[in-house]
């Protein structure tokens, strides 16, 4: 991470305009036992109140760490009922990183804050109907699939 | 001289920079090597 992505312009603009940057090393107590870290590297993504929202294991490369640190943020909106904002983060991805791992899921979770805004399952239905196009053997594609019905 | 990440070293320091900025923290745990 030291080498590649974390020197990487957009990573750095990215993360110290949008997010604490905190970096802690792996065997640090009581921080890596509260945390359970077994391996680095860990990215974990915090509230403001230090509540886990999102984590990574291993290496990200430049191009799939700023859309990893949106699913984060988006997860933390999301988990903390703000469904509008989690929507804003989770759209980002879609339109900047459609290629990168997180948009499956990013895809999955907009749909469901959706629904949550409207009660109205169609988004759901949506979602799925573009995970299938678009990522067709990811596992969020599969985890949609029962809203095919609805 | 290029840009870098300022990390923040402590959590308490952490968590009161994003109540106060109202953003989330990134927490990296990592192996100096």
């Amino acid at each position: 991470m030291d080498a590649v992505t974390y020197p990487d312009s957009k990573v750095v603009n990215f993360i110290n305009e949008n997010l604490i940057p905190l970096q802690v090393q792996f065997d640090a107590q009581p921080l890596a036992s509260d945390f359970h870290i077994k391996w680095t590297p860990t990215l974990i993504t915090l509230d403001a109140d230090g509540r886990e929202h999102h984590r990574t294991v291993g290496y990200l490369a430049p191009d799939e760490m700023i859309p990893s640190l949106l699913l984060g943020m988006g997860k933390s909106c999301f988990e903390n009922e703000r469904f509008d904002e989690a929507t804003t983060y989770l759209e980002k991805i879609l339109a900047d990183y459609p290629k990168s791992d997180s948009a499956p899921e990013a895809l999955y979770l907009r749909g469901v804050c959706r629904y949550k805004n409207t009660h109205d399952p169609k988004p759901l239905k949506e979602a799925y109907e573009q995970l299938r196009d678009e990522y067709p053997s990811n596992e969020w594609t599969k985890r949609a699939y029962p809203y095919r019905l609805l | 001289m290029k840009d870098k990440i300022k990390w923040e070293t402590e959590m308490d320091g952490a968590l009161a920079r994003a109540r106060s900025e109202k953003k989330h923290v990134l927490l990296d745990f990592f192996n100096p090597g």
